[in-house]
């Protein structure tokens, strides 16, 4: 080390020893990272496994395959869009009637579908929660509000017909089904429980009358991949600048 | 002024050492005085009911973490022989079946097992309802800290304390713990009378008792999240507003730090917060050396030092 720099130092402690009352305390900081390398715990794995055997049973079934991974990313991603388009589609089939969208609350989406199968228990772990699939009719200008908050959390996924950019924290350029938002349409749209009851601070929709059936998110998803497993298709999801940032 | 000249070696040892961003920190040799007092925390949070390793497919966290692995690299360090505090910053539920089917409880019974001492609530832990929470501490002895909660009317009621004080070899710690606000983040009829206090206000109340009771450091346990855009309360700010806080383990925004941060708070001293993302895909561990004069009390304000750990 340079010779000055550590007079430098050590005057600067004598000054401060000087004149500080106050003890040092010093904190050696480490991070373990838990990896398989590690030695397991024998006590733990035995309290596991009658747990992990009853599960596996009901969360290893095969229901669908993708064609790429997908994760969530911002401002769109193509597990989002998957997510937005089962939330419009299974909400038309489950209700009976036309949806102008859907979407998914960013925060919302808990991991990520892997190339190649997928199983239930993969969609437990996507959607964890008992969150419901319902119906709002909203004015055009609330679902600005709603198209606004999304855009200053960075981007939330969209169902396919809906686009927007996101310029200074705002919903701009809005276009749903090939004609821009109006405010003063109604609109339909279909969201989870959690979201159309002000949850993720969207408390612009908290008091819109919702429809329910009782349909789980998850269920949604379950019935949306098994679905297109039955015509013989795969999950093939991308993006397709739905959500875009606009400078 | 004269200078304890051991004192002296000690502190210009350990700020060359932090000036010059060494890695070596003289916790021991020169500085091994007897006031020394010594403490590990280890600390999780964020965990979401992840029991079993992520699975092997391809996914950027395939194989990592699980509660095995962590049990037996938490008996490792036990078995250093020193001091320990194992905690947790709260969302031990919801994010794997095992939570769907089970509700918590082989989470519960695993942290159990691992010995944690203390524990706070994230927004998640609500998620199958604030009785189902209360109902699954019966697997578990270590308390659930919050002071910024009422839960006056509910089912958590008798089942919480705002905190707690460990007596670890010479040291006296108190920890505490505080929760996020819960409207806007978790549905009405999961938390149901459950009323949110000022974080802030309640954590310096707090810690200012466990002060007065002579804790050596104060920990808070904290679900606020590491930090913000705007101006919502969080550890960052915490940090800067309390008077008697050392450490801050948080939660809730899942942040990987590449190394605790430091603030100087209220009283001019440096109160600390570190957070290890989530799942339990990290064991965060703090090897907190305390020296002061053996007559002074170590309840006054700190200024730390933060290094990384080289040696085993």
């Amino acid at each position: 080390m340079n010779r000055s720099f550590f007079l430098f130092c050590t005057l600067i402690v004598c000054i401060s020893s000087c004149t500080s009352t106050q003890p040092v305390t010093t904190v050696q900081y480490k991070d373990y990272r838990i990896e398989r390398s590690v030695r397991s715990d024998t006590a733990i794995v035995s309290l596991l496994a009658p747990y992990g055997a009853a599960l596996n049973e009901s969360m290893n079934k095969v229901i669908g395959f993708s064609n790429n991974q997908l994760s969530a990313k911002q401002p769109e991603s193509g597990l989002g869009n998957f997510m937005a388009d089962c939330m419009r589609i299974m909400a038309e089939k489950k209700f009976g009637r036309k949806v102008d969208a859907g979407f998914m609350n960013q925060g919302g989406i808990r991991s990520y579908i892997p190339k190649g199968n997928i199983t239930v228990g993969r969609i437990f772990e996507l959607m964890p929660f008992d969150n419901l699939l319902v119906l709002q009719e909203v004015k055009g200008a609330v679902l600005q509000q709603f198209l606004d908050k999304m855009a200053s959390d960075g981007g939330w996924p969209v169902s396919a017909g809906l686009t927007m950019g996101i310029q200074d924290k705002k919903a701009v350029n809005v276009q749903i089904n090939g004609k821009p938002l109006d405010i003063a349409a109604v609109y339909v749209i279909a969201n989870s429980d959690y979201v159309a009851n002000g949850g993720s601070d969207c408390e612009m929709l908290r008091r819109i009358p919702q429809q329910n059936k009782g349909y789980l998110m998850r269920d949604a998803l379950i019935d949306f991949v098994s679905d297109l497993t039955r015509q013989g298709k795969p999950l093939d999801y991308h993006i397709e600048n739905r959500v875009v940032h606009v400078n | 002024m004269l200078i304890n000249r051991r004192k002296f070696l000690e502190q210009s040892a350990m700020a060359t050492g932090a000036l010059a961003l060494s890695s070596v920190l003289p916790t021991s040799g020169v500085a091994a005085a007897a006031a020394v007092k010594r403490i590990t925390i280890l600390h999780t949070n964020d965990v979401h009911s992840r029991l079993d390793p992520f699975p092997m497919d391809g996914g950027r966290n395939q194989g990592l973490g699980g509660v095995a692995a962590r049990a037996a690299l938490i008996e490792e360090i036990r078995a250093e022989g020193g001091e320990v505090l194992l905690l947790d910053a709260g969302d031990i539920f919801q994010g794997t079946p095992y939570f769907n089917l089970y509700k918590g409880e082989p989470e519960m019974k695993a942290m159990e097992k691992m010995g944690y001492d203390a524990a706070t609530m994230g927004n998640h832990d609500f998620d199958a309802g604030l009785e189902n929470f209360a109902t699954q501490l019966m697997h578990v002895s270590f308390p659930i800290l919050i002071c910024n909660y009422d839960f006056s009317g509910t089912a958590m009621e008798s089942k919480f304390q705002p905190y707690k004080i460990f007596q670890k070899g010479d040291l006296k710690i108190g920890v505490l713990g505080v929760g996020i606000e819960l409207r806007g983040l978790v549905p009405e009829n999961l938390y149901g009378k459950t009323v949110y206090l000022n974080p802030i206000e309640s954590a310096n109340r707090t810690a200012d008792l466990l002060r007065k009771q002579g804790c050596d450091m104060v920990i808070c346990l904290s679900h606020l999240g590491d930090k913000y855009d705007d101006d919502k309360v969080s550890d960052e700010i915490l940090a800067k507003e309390s008077y008697d806080i050392d450490l801050i383990i948080g939660g809730h925004t899942h942040r990987f730090f590449e190394q605790p941060r430091k603030y100087p708070n209220r009283r001019g001293a440096d109160t600390v917060v570190n957070q290890v993302g989530w799942a339990g895909i990290q064991l965060g561990r703090l090897d907190y050396s305390f020296s002061g004069s053996k007559k002074k009390n170590l309840a006054n304000a700190h200024t730390v030092v933060i290094g990384k750990k080289t040696r085993e």
